[in-house]
């Protein structure tokens, strides 16, 4: 037998491979034609100094869209979600949600940036006229100034002078009780820390007119050493502390404020220390710090919310952050509107979105809406307690008002002018 | 004119009729190379590779420009991102708060840089080596910080919100993907042309007599920090232009285009793609753009990714990848003509 065929790829196989190569690229516009799945873009930060958080997005929207999709999907569409590293780097959050949008199809954004990321996938959103739902900035001014708005944006997160006032009011009525004139602060140094401390202030002052700021300190954002701000607070001998450091600056500063035991010393208001990432982490947890809500599972003191943060232990194996619960109601809320609307489509969720209430674990009476007028988010659990130093590690919140926040947010965006 | 002078003088005189005839080249090659990146929009509705240009443009300004610096006169500099980050929010802030025409706040952006530049580069140019590239960045620092502490005007770590406005002019759109997309192209081909014009000019040579040889080209009657800071200013115009070119993509401008990041990333660029051939940081920013866009799809451990090439790049190959292959043409056109000989 003569053998006729050289070596190598033969004609035949050749065609069959480009056929299949034609194919292969061909199926992503087929799918899309065909399938009913529909696919959300999320930018998150997954690597770097905040990953732990920017995972804990992750894992909560998955967690959420899971649910989604077993009760049959967005309106009838499963929803596949992209996700991808910003790197919390303003230009790649722009450059990633372009790309999700115009490369990947995605059709809606879950847009978890941080501060100036959040701004940069905001002018994405107006620039193509995506829905864009924002689940991690609490910079009041995204949503608060007009400037801002655009029909299809929306945010999930709590809102930076919601927890001013709330913070503010609880810590005067602590001020009046306690006798405490002067108050220290020590916040970083950046917008955030800035704002939120000038914020507090000015509500502590407002319903306890003799608070008198003795010290201020401004640690840099991600300081390994905080000896000479300890020793600064300490000289000044103020009756009471407010700081806004958060994450690992905030156990690092207990960890070494513990050895000059400071805490004995004054009254400690750390906005940002009942969170489990800040809980779990601190070694010696002292008793007493008082604390707002960013997230914890025992409030509000729900089955429905106790239950929400054990299926993420469980599935996940650690507690969820204040960015899970934030990303949870984002896919809670779209699933609603998706319902109401009959249609997964991005303007008309955006429309049924608009002034919507729904049932929800971190609702301060077991609701939160979404506030028609400017696209935030509205009637979430918010309130402050002290820490004990094991579980449940803040066993009892007071919850702010919502009343007395709606009044003083008015107020607020009347002396900014954003109304 | 000695009689050595004279003589000299007619031997270089067919060099210059070189020189010009490559300058043609240049600009027809610019011209060519225009003409096909600004076609494309006609061959593919990609939206992605129209932004992936636009990237390409901003960072190939940037890193090509500090070639200017880094590879043509031996200043390496470790703030050159500031101008990056200057050209950015000036343009920025000069649109949202005066809304001019976009020319016009392009003009004056040039100009705020090459003032800045000037009273920076004054001070840095008289340092050496790691003196030069330390105050470099402390310079970029100072920058940064300032945007960050200056918020009232900047916007602080939030950047410049609220988007720049894109007033059209004369029947160019910024606001229009494809009209951005073609001036960016302009912007960016324009600029190279202008930097291959330095680096060809006998001010080009006398950059490289610098870095080869400072204290000979001191003798010689060059006046060396003069000649420093010109090239330090007009590299700090291109890595402005650079700077424009961001802010317009993004709609905004951000502190971390100002930050020391943004300047290693110039540096890595350079050694990727090599400093020894003018369009080595330009292959080096196609590099890097397209790895960072491809690793990221896949893997939040792009870190690891870039680090190994890297590696390979400073361990392996020792040079930028340009550089490697205009060696190995060389090293076979020597080969080929010692055959021939």
């Amino acid at each position: 037998m003569t053998r006729t065929r050289t070596p190598g790829i033969s004609r035949r196989s050749t065609l069959a491979l480009m056929g299949a190569g034609a194919m292969s690229l061909a199926a992503p516009w087929v799918a899309r034609a065909q399938s009913k799945t529909i696919k959300i873009g999320m930018p998150t930060i997954l690597s770097g100094r905040v990953a732990q958080l920017g995972t804990s997005s992750r894992n909560a929207v998955m967690l959420e869209v899971e649910k989604v999709n077993a009760a049959g999907g967005l309106a009838g569409r499963q929803i596949e979600m992209v996700i991808r590293d910003s790197k919390g780097q303003p230009q790649e959050a722009a450059r990633v949600s372009r790309e999700l949008v115009n490369t990947d199809g995605c059709e809606l954004l879950i847009d978890a940036e941080a501060s100036s990321g959040a701004f940069a996938v905001h002018e994405v959103a107006r620039d193509l006229g995506v829905f864009c739902i924002h689940t991690n900035s609490e910079t009041s001014a995204l949503t608060a100034d007009p400037k801002q708005h655009i029909p299809n944006a929306f945010r999930t997160a709590r809102q930076g002078v919601h927890d001013s006032i709330v913070g503010g009011s609880y810590a005067a009525a602590i001020a009046k009780a306690k006798g405490l004139k002067k108050w220290a602060t020590c916040s970083p140094d950046y917008a955030y820390g800035r704002d939120t401390t000038a914020e507090f202030t000015l509500y502590l002052k407002r319903f306890a007119p003799d608070v008198e700021i003795i010290s201020e300190s401004w640690p840099k954002l991600f300081q390994p050493d905080y000896t000479e701000v300890v020793t600064k607070i300490l000289q000044a001998k103020p009756q009471a502390l407010y700081s806004c450091l958060w994450g690992g600056d905030l156990t690092s500063y207990i960890d070494q404020a513990n050895i000059y035991a400071m805490f004995g010393q004054m009254e400690v208001f750390a906005v940002n220390m009942a969170d489990y990432t800040a809980l779990t982490v601190v070694k010696n947890l002292p008793k007493g710090i008082h604390s707002g809500n960013r997230y914890i599972k025992t409030f509000p003191t729900t089955p429905e919310n106790a239950a929400w943060g054990d299926a993420y232990k469980a599935k996940y194996n650690e507690y969820p952050t204040n960015w899970s619960w934030e990303n949870a109601t984002a896919v809670m809320l779209m699933a609603e509107a998706a319902k109401k609307a009959n249609s997964a489509d991005g303007k008309k969720i955006a429309e049924t979105l608009k002034g919507l209430t729904i049932k929800c674990p971190f609702g301060a009476d077991g609701t939160v809406t979404m506030r028609g007028d400017d696209h935030t988010l509205v009637g979430y659990a918010i309130g402050w307690g002290t820490t004990i130093p094991q579980e449940p590690y803040v066993p009892e919140v007071k919850a702010g008002d919502w009343k007395t926040i709606f009044e003083l947010e008015a107020e607020w965006k009347k002396s900014k002018g954003y109304t | 004119m000695t009689e050595l002078e004279a003589g000299r003088a007619q031997a270089l005189t067919p060099v210059r009729g070189g020189a010009a005839l490559h300058r043609y080249r240049d600009v027809l090659i610019a011209l060519i190379a225009f003409a096909v990146l600004a076609s494309l929009p006609l061959f593919t509705g990609s939206k992605a590779l129209l932004d992936f240009v636009i990237r390409c443009s901003a960072y190939g300004l940037f890193a090509t420009s500090l070639n200017l610096l880094v590879g043509y006169t031996g200043l390496t500099s470790f703030g050159h991102g500031m101008f990056f980050g200057l050209g950015a929010y000036s343009f920025g802030l000069i649109m949202q708060k005066l809304g001019v025409p976009i020319p016009v706040a392009f003009v004056a952006t040039l100009a705020i840089t090459a003032m800045v530049a000037a009273i920076i580069g004054a001070i840095c140019v008289r340092l050496k080596e790691i003196y030069f590239a330390f105050v470099t960045l402390a310079f970029q620092m100072l920058i940064h910080s300032t945007i960050l502490s200056w918020a009232s005007f900047t916007g602080g770590d939030q950047g410049l919100r609220g988007g720049i406005p894109r007033p059209a002019f004369l029947g160019i759109d910024l606001a229009n993907h494809v009209h951005l997309y073609i001036a960016s192209c302009a912007l960016l081909i324009l600029g190279l042309l202008a930097m291959r014009q330095i680096a060809q000019s006998p001010f080009g040579y006398t950059l490289r007599m610098i870095r080869d040889n400072a204290a000979r080209a001191s003798f010689l009657g060059i006046d060396v920090w003069r000649a420093k800071l010109t090239v330090f200013v007009l590299a700090a115009l291109f890595a402005s232009m650079g700077g424009m070119v961001m802010a317009l993509f993004v709609s905004g401008a951000y502190p971390e285009f100002a930050y020391w990041t943004i300047s290693g990333e110039g540096i890595f660029i350079n050694m990727l793609g090599g400093v020894s051939t003018f369009l080595g940081p330009m292959v080096g920013t196609v590099l890097l753009l397209l790895l960072n866009d491809t690793v990221t799809r896949f893997t939040e451990y792009h870190g690891i990714v870039l680090g190994v090439v890297i590696l390979f790049f400073a361990l392996g190959l020792r040079k930028g990848l340009l550089d490697f292959v205009a060696e190995w043409f060389a090293r076979r056109r020597d080969a080929g003509e010692g055959r021939h000989a």
